[in-house]
């Protein structure tokens, strides 16, 4: 099986994010960059699948140089090999825009049988990119997956939304999105990191994947971002004083909040 | 010159840091007050080939050298969790068993370090003979093809843990000089004759000392580790990567208790500004963090330098006296910083000092390495 995992480095999700003020586009210099948390699981459940079965699987990632550092935490995870997509020209993109690019990344890795993503990155929480490439890929869509299982060549879900758990089945090739529920990922042993250092990374421009400059950037993106300010301090919680019905408000509360 | 870090070492660092992180401080302060084996952080390590990073790849381990041992010492420390025994299993017998054990040795012992299934513990001291290792009086008879080993040995860390022990023996003495010859042996810790006891001791450690008594303890030929009666210049090459992870620990323990201090000095206010506003309280912690980091930096040079093959003495002896002053230093700062708080169970800041306080004594005394800077660094006549 040709499994691709789609994978992204975002802004230290525990530290303070922050917009540019020059054309409100992510300031990648604000914070520390790590391989989105979710992504993590999207590369776990890969690697459970090729190693129950056998198959090869290929991080696809998009985003400035430095995104090698992500790349890498996935190869050291047990990833075979990686396709960087690295270009000024991609800066700004908009999830449409992002979804096509990658699209077209994935259409030059030969015969692919699932891909593999995270639901939603932490920095932008769009949540839509893996649903726009399996309209793109014409592949079916299963996203929110909190379990995944693959059987011949039928994928099945278990999709967890606030309202209720569905379940899904496709025939593959198809698009899964995970959610944080689906596994916990494993650290990277010793030797897989030094044998990250050896596995093939194929660093590729827009060109290379016959994406046009008028496709990406944030000239041609969809959507602008005009202002932006920084989140208001958080605020003083709510003290509730117990008059016989604490515990009732306390879950009132938590559930208000969807932690419960 | 380049002070980098590789990517590899970078990705070594984050990970041990997760996987001790898990567990964190909460974790070691639990099992040292409860003088329990972190068992369960000592396997996720081993699993993920952490434990064993300085072992041959060729016996299962990470073929590493000990510049990376003592970054995962360095890390699980600063995550609260300093493991006393990587000194011990890792860095002694490890490199001790990969550079003078027979094949059988290695093929026996190697593979089961590397992934933390077993620990291999170090006894060399012994009542009367404590730093000065040319009076140990523990010996091994030649009984035919066999050894017999009649001797004690103290503060012996882990051996409740560990499924064998590397014990120094003396096997002759040398005529002009009237020094022990010593021969090492490694012998099941569960071997007749061999009757251990506990050495209680009022640090709260997760890991047990314990006396050792051999009452004619009998090995076969396959237990000799090295050449007999070269074992003194033998544990010379384990006693500097022990001397080395030390300082890896003692740096870790340092950062941990910098890091909860400048966290509680940060948040915590009695007259309307945090106590970290005080130089009174921010001094000692900026003073034990420039400690702290020019320890590490000896301690990486050390670990460098051994694993280059060149001479480590000098800087694993420095990289150990510092790092352990600035631990000292680092938790003591940590605790005045808490308050009453510093000595509270739920702060475990009180396990930490007791580290740091024997790592001033073990595994080489303070005063020791400041002979030896004198003597042989400077140039001044032996004191001893």
């Amino acid at each position: 099986m040709n499994i691709v995992v789609l994978v992204k480095q975002v802004p230290d999700t525990w530290s303070d994010r922050k917009l540019t003020d020059a054309d409100h586009t992510l300031d990648r210099g604000s914070a520390d960059a790590v391989l989105d948390e979710i992504n993590e699981r999207a590369v776990e459940e890969a690697l459970k699948l090729k190693e129950a079965g056998d198959g090869e699987v290929t991080v696809v990632c998009m985003g400035p140089e430095r995104a090698t550092d992500a790349i890498r935490k996935a190869l050291s995870m047990g990833v075979d090999k990686a396709v960087h997509l690295s270009d000024e020209a991609l800066h700004g993109s908009c999830a449409v825009q992002t979804a096509r690019a990658l699209a077209k990344v994935i259409g030059t890795l030969g015969e692919v049988d699932l891909v593999v993503a995270g639901n939603e990155a932490t920095d932008g929480t769009v949540g839509a990119v893996p649903a726009m490439i399996a309209e793109v890929l014409g592949m079916p869509e299963l996203t929110h997956a909190r379990k995944l299982t693959v059987e011949g060549s039928t994928v099945s879900i278990e999709r967890e939304t606030d309202d209720a758990i569905t379940l899904l089945q496709a025939e593959l090739p198809a698009v899964v999105s995970v959610n944080e529920k689906i596994n916990e990922p494993r650290y990277p042993s010793f030797k897989g990191i030094m044998a990250a250092k050896k596995k093939p990374v194929t660093t590729m421009a827009i060109g290379d994947a016959g994406i046009a400059a008028s496709e990406v950037g944030l000239a041609n993106a969809t959507s602008t971002v005009t202002a932006s300010r920084p989140r208001p301090p958080r605020e003083a919680g709510q003290v509730v004083t117990d008059e016989g019905d604490g515990a009732a408000k306390l879950v009132e509360y938590l559930v208000g909040q969807k932690l419960i | 010159m380049d002070f980098r870090e590789t990517t590899e070492h970078r990705a070594l660092r984050e990970t041990v840091a997760a996987i001790a992180g898990r567990f964190g401080g909460g974790y070691y302060a639990e099992r040292a007050q409860a003088r329990q084996p972190c068992t369960e952080l000592w396997q996720a390590l081993g699993q993920g080939g952490y434990i064993g990073i300085n072992i041959p790849e060729e016996y299962g381990g990470g073929g590493a050298g000990l510049l990376e041992l003592t970054m995962v010492c360095e890390e699980v420390s600063t995550q609260g969790c300093p493991l006393l025994l990587l000194l011990v299993s890792s860095a002694i017998s490890g490199e001790l068993l990969a550079r003078y054990g027979t094949d059988e040795q290695r093929k026996e012992w190697l593979p089961r370090l590397a992934t933390g299934q077993s620990k291999v513990v170090f006894a060399i001291t012994e009542p009367d003979a404590g730093s000065n290792t040319h009076r140990l009086s523990t010996t091994a008879t030649r009984d035919g093809a066999d050894y017999l080993l009649r001797g004690s040995k103290h503060y012996i860390s882990g051996v409740d843990e560990a499924e064998a022990i590397l014990v120094v023996t003396r096997t002759g003495t040398d005529e002009t000089t009237g020094a022990a010859r010593l021969s090492l042996f490694v012998v099941p810790t569960d071997a007749p004759g061999l009757v251990r006891t506990p050495l209680p001791v009022d640090v709260m450690l997760p890991e047990r000392q314990f006396v050792l008594h051999f009452d004619d303890v009998r090995v076969g030929p396959g237990a000799l580790v090295g050449i007999e009666g070269e074992g003194f210049a033998q544990v010379f090459h384990g006693l500097n990567p022990e001397r080395i992870t030390g300082a890896a620990l003692c740096v870790g323990v340092a950062r941990y208790a910098l890091a909860r201090a400048a966290e509680y000095a940060t948040t915590r206010e009695v007259w309307g500004v945090p106590v970290g506003s005080h130089q009174g309280v921010s001094h000692p912690l900026a003073q034990a963090k420039i400690e702290t980091e020019l320890a590490a930096l000896m301690t990486t040079r050390a670990a460098w330098s051994h694993d280059a093959g060149l001479p480590a003495g000098e800087a694993s002896n420095m990289a150990k006296y510092a790092a352990a002053e600035a631990a000292l230093a680092a938790v003591d700062a940590a605790i005045q910083t808490h308050g009453g708080n510093g000595l509270a169970t739920e702060y475990g800041l009180v396990p930490l000092w007791g580290l740091a306080r024997l790592l001033r004594i073990a595994p080489v005394n303070r005063e020791m390495i400041l002979n030896y800077v004198a003597q042989h660094s400077l140039g001044l006549p032996r004191s001893y």
